[in-house]
């Protein structure tokens, strides 16, 4: 039994020194750095089918069979970072005994051999001369070292230290990284981290989480309510603050009401709840469609966001897809001081019908003014679909003012019906006898004004290729607060960890053992003393140092030999 | 003649005995005052209204306490028993209040010039005087760049002075400039978007020049390494025009903090980030003057006496990294803290987390370098030099090219 053990350890043992060896050191920093830039270079966890257009199939199927698509979880880098682990446990288990060993115990005596290889020394020769007093001359100067010393037969050894705690540095680095790994692998192992999004005045208790490339759910134990969600803004249109207020509902009680904000989160029963995002609640929007069959009709409709409103008379479709209540953008030209402007509400919709091309429109509620000019509404228009391919197409009209709809609608009819031999005229008489058809006797102050847009507008309008154009009337807009969850039991073992680590990277880098060595021997009438000094780091101050403390152990010897030095 | 030797005295004297053990002790009572006015003054801490109760009454009364109490125990301490004053105060510590201190008094002259709010607005910014305090420190960095490479060339004490002062002058301008901006980020919009200046790449390349040269002055009164100057202030001048760049595509300017870096942990976790930044790159800069040392030998040239021993050089680097590893380590991991705070996980595997963490291994590996046997100067050398080149894609690169959560640095 005991020959079988002693032989595993002769077999293990190269392993072992292998494992705990400063080149594995080097060599599995690097390899980790390495593997890490892997990770950052190629966006980790997007969609598949994204990966195989960027790659083509060969590439696509090398990468994913690696796991390179979520890479920090994959076996391999996983088993990299045991690797780590397994080195820093043997590199502890084989220095720490040693390293306290000689903290604990160093030799006060030293080889002469030893001695010779020193960088920093010096000999005296001294006549007939007490030792004694020679060793209390230097013990002297050497007050905030720790001195130890030992007679050997003839010679006397003083061994001063300083900073002799040093290996403790190693140790803390060294442990604590084993530490904070382990405290990864807690948080990995016995944590959580997931998303919800909760509308206004809804309730939520589940959390989505991706796994490799997965959705997964988790049920957490209590709901959520958001009270409300709301957005401070600077004058810039730069978002200020994202706030919402929770109410955590644990077994159909209300057990606390809170505000959080990003940095301010919310802990309840060991979860912490973060403000991450937020969106469109599915706010109530309605939506004026302006009929351009000649008729000046308005129909409305009422929707939500999200859903899909259907106009059973036309087919048509709106998808209903984002509300925003403000839109700041710099109004000033490229070159001048900036001038922000809240266009004011919008909602984005797609528009679909037998016959028509599907576009993305967004629409705006409020007429664009320009200095202080109203210049009617507008509307932005992408046929491809994405928000980036918006164009911006001004309706001209003011579409808050019903009458100046149907002006529009009455000029079209009126010009339709006229001698189109002169153009001129015939707008002119055309816009007149709209304007008596709305208005009667009674014009209105800013008909000018009105007549300009109305001129604008029937340049585009009637163009369209829609049965109506849809521009937002109303809204009672709603909110979603995206919250992240999360539990990390592992969080404060990493804190400590992170503590010993710097603590112990401080000692580490900053205090060095220095260690001085007096031996003073007596032969016949003649009194050798040797004084050398060794440091095990910075080179460059303990030269000084060892300079400043020989220059007084010098001074002091002199004194004692009264210049007679052999 | 006289009048410099005389002055020179003044100056020693300022850095010993009981003017230096006096001071020391009123900075610390100057800064118990202000954590105190954090703890206990006013209405309790809020971030915002910090800062005004400091420059307001409460400041002068809590922090004016706090020094007039410290200095005053320094002195009645060295009257009862003078020795105390050869005692182990950090004598370094009395430089660095006072170079603080300097740069608060000049930011305070400067902001006599500055115009009034009513002159200035977020849209047009063009009427403040931090930008052109930041293009003096510009263009003296640049001055003492090109000094430090004359002194190669031309060993003469007379460049090599004019070469540090411009560095110091350099890093005073950049440090009153700093704190001008944050002066002047409270100019507008009701002081409603005030925050440190910290906040943008702008802003940090002006934290990071000013770093990097402290340190390396640092190694240069100590350790006379004058040659090495040249190499840093290069890297340094490099900086500077790319920072010319950013500020002619408009990225100079005082732009409102997005919610998710209101928070004070930025305040502590972007500026060590660049102490560890900062003396990477004069890691680098002693690295590549050994390098260059060692290729000068190796053609006999003259100029070798100029620089630093291989030995000191070597050294230099050492100290540098040891300055610089254990301050980006703690930098991390308050950038972890800070995430855990705000998002949740202190780790996410975020691009730039994840090259924090690369730099963090590429510097651990060459301390492990270090004292492994077998691989020396040169390896060890390239390998500072190459550990920027990581540190600097870890600073811009990845804001440029990779995507993230990192991304108030964007290049825009
Ligand atoms: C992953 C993180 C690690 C960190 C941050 C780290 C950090 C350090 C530091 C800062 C030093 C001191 C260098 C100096 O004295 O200038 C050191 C020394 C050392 N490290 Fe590591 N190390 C790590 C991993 C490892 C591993 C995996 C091993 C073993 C396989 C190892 C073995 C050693 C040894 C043997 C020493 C020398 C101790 C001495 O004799 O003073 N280290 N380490």
């Amino acid at each position: 039994m005991m020959r079988a053990m002693s032989n595993t350890t002769d077999y293990l043992k190269p392993i072992l020194l292998r494992l705990g060896s400063m080149s594995l050191a080097i060599s599995l920093l690097t390899v980790l750095a390495l593997a890490s830039v892997i990770g950052t270079v190629l966006l980790q966890n997007q969609d598949q089918a994204d990966y195989l257009q960027q790659f083509g199939p060969i590439w696509y199927w090398v990468f994913r069979s690696l796991g390179l698509f979520d890479m920090y979880h994959t076996w391999w880098f996983l088993s990299l970072l045991g690797f780590l682990m397994l080195s820093l446990s043997v590199c502890l288990w084989r220095n720490v005994p040693r390293f306290m060993k000689e903290m604990r115990s160093s030799k006060i005596t030293i080889s002469d051999s030893a001695m010779k290889h020193m960088k920093h020394s010096r000999h005296w020769k001294l006549k007939d001369q007490s030792v004694e007093s020679v060793l209390l001359a230097v013990k002297g100067n050497l007050k905030e070292w720790r001195i130890r010393e030992e007679q050997r037969g003839d010679v006397s050894y003083i061994r001063a230290d300083k900073g002799q705690y040093h290996k403790w540095g190693y140790i803390c680095v060294h442990s604590a990284m084993l530490v904070i790994l382990i405290g990864g692998w807690m948080s990995v192992q016995f944590g959580f981290r997931g998303n919800m999004s909760v509308p206004e005045g809804a309730k939520e208790s589940e959390i989505t989480f991706l796994k490799g490339t997965s959705t997964e759910y988790m049920k957490m134990p209590f709901e959520v309510r958001c009270n409300e969600f709301s957005i401070d803004f600077y004058p810039n249109g730069m978002p200020k603050e994202f706030k919402s207020n929770l109410t955590i509902i644990d077994n159909g009680k209300e057990v606390l009401t809170s505000d959080i904000i990003v940095n301010e989160p919310l802990y309840y029963k060991g979860v912490r709840i973060y403000q991450a995002s937020f969106g469109d609640g599915g706010s109530d929007i309605r939506l004026k469609l302006l009929k351009l069959d000649g008729s000046g009709d308005v129909d409305f409709a009422e929707t939500k966001i999200y859903t899909t409103f259907k106009d059973e008379a036309t087919g048509i479709t709106l998808e209903m897809s984002d509300f925003r209540p403000y839109n700041v953008e710099n109004m000033a030209q490229i070159g001048e001081p900036k001038d922000f402007q809240d266009l004011g509400p919008s909602v984005d919709f797609i528009m679909r019908g037998a016959g028509l091309k599907a576009v993305k429109i967004r629409s705006f509620m409020n007429a664009f003014e320009l200095n202080g000019e109203n210049r009617g509404n507008f509307m932005q228009v992408s046929f491809s679909g994405n928000t980036q391919d918006f164009e911006s197409m001004a309706l001209g009209l003011d579409m808050s003012n019903p009458k100046e709809w149907e002006l529009l609608q009455r000029f079209i009819v009126r010009l339709a019906g006229a001698d189109l031999s002169n153009k001129k005229k015939a707008n002119m008489q055309a816009f007149k006898a709209a304007l008596n058809d709305v208005f009667g006797d009674q014009r209105p102050d800013n008909f000018q004004a009105m007549a300009m847009r109305v001129l604008q507008a029937v340049q585009v309008i009637p163009r369209l290729p829609w049965p109506y154009i849809p521009v937002l009337d109303d809204y009672d807009q709603k909110y979603y607060t995206g919250l992240q969850l999360a539990k990390d039991p592992g969080m404060n073992v990493v804190w400590i960890g992170s503590a010993l680590l710097v603590i112990g990277l401080c000692i580490m880098l900053y205090m060095s053992h220095r260690k001085l060595w007096l031996v003073v021997r007596r032969q016949g009438g003649v009194v050798s003393i040797s004084f050398v000094g060794l440091s095990n780091r910075n080179p460059l101050n303990f030269k000084h140092e060892f300079n400043e403390i020989l220059s007084k152990v010098d001074d002091d010897v002199q004194a004692l030999n009264k210049g007679d030095t052999v | 003649m006289t009048a410099i030797a005389e002055s020179n005295g003044l100056w020693e004297n300022m850095y010993q005995g009981r003017a230096a053990f006096v001071r020391y002790w009123g900075y610390i009572g100057l800064m118990l005052g202000a954590t105190g006015l954090a703890l206990w003054g006013g209405d309790g801490y809020t971030e915002d209204a910090y800062i005004f109760q400091l420059v307001g009454q409460d400041g002068l009364v809590w922090l004016g306490t706090g020094a007039l109490l410290g200095a005053g125990l320094a002195i009645i301490a060295s009257m009862a028993r003078p020795e105390v004053v050869n005692g182990r105060i950090p004598k370094m510590m009395v430089s660095w209040f006072d170079g603080g201190a300097l740069m608060i008094v000049l930011m305070g002259i400067l902001t006599i010039f500055e115009p009034t709010s009513a002159m200035v607005s977020y849209e047009n910014q063009s009427n403040l005087i931090g930008g052109n305090i930041v293009m003096t420190m510009n263009v003296v960095f640049l001055f003492s760049a090109i000094c430090y490479i004359a002194y190669l060339f031309a060993p003469a004490s007379f460049i090599g002075g004019m070469a540090t002062a411009a560095a110091w002058a350099g890093i005073y301008s950049g440090g009153a400039a700093l704190l001008l901006r944050w002066y002047e980020s409270y100019l507008f919009m009701d002081g409603d978007i005030g925050h440190a200046p910290v906040s943008n790449l702008y802003e940090v390349f002006i934290l990071l020049f000013c770093i990097t040269a402290i340190i390396y002055l640092q190694w240069e009164k100590r350790y006379e390494a004058k040659a090495m100057g040249a190499f840093v202030m290069l890297l340094i001048a490099t900086g500077i025009f790319f920072s010319i760049w950013l500020e002619s595509v408009g990225q100079a300017e005082i732009k409102p903090l997005v919610p998710a870096l209101q928070s004070y942990w930025m305040k502590i976790h972007v500026p060590l980030n660049f102490v560890g930044y900062g003396s990477f790159a004069v890691a680098c800069g002693a690295g590549m003057a050994y390098l260059v040392r060692m290729w000068l030998e190796s053609r006999n040239s003259k100029m070798v006496a100029v620089f630093p021993s291989l030995d000191a050089l070597d050294q230099l680097a050492y100290k540098s990294v040891a300055v610089g590893f254990p301050a980006f380590t703690l930098a991390t991991i308050l950038g972890a803290a800070w995430a855990a705070e705000a998002w949740g996980g202190y780790w996410s595997w975020d691009p730039k987390e994840t090259w924090a963490l690369i730099v963090w291994l590429t510097y651990g590996a060459y301390l492990h370098v270090r004292i492994s046997h077998g691989w020396h100067g040169k390896t060890l050398a390239w390998w500072t030099v190459i550990g920027f080149v990581v540190t600097v894609f870890c600073f811009l690169g990845v804001n440029m090219y990779l995507a993230g959560l990192h991304s108030y640095g964007r290049l825009s």
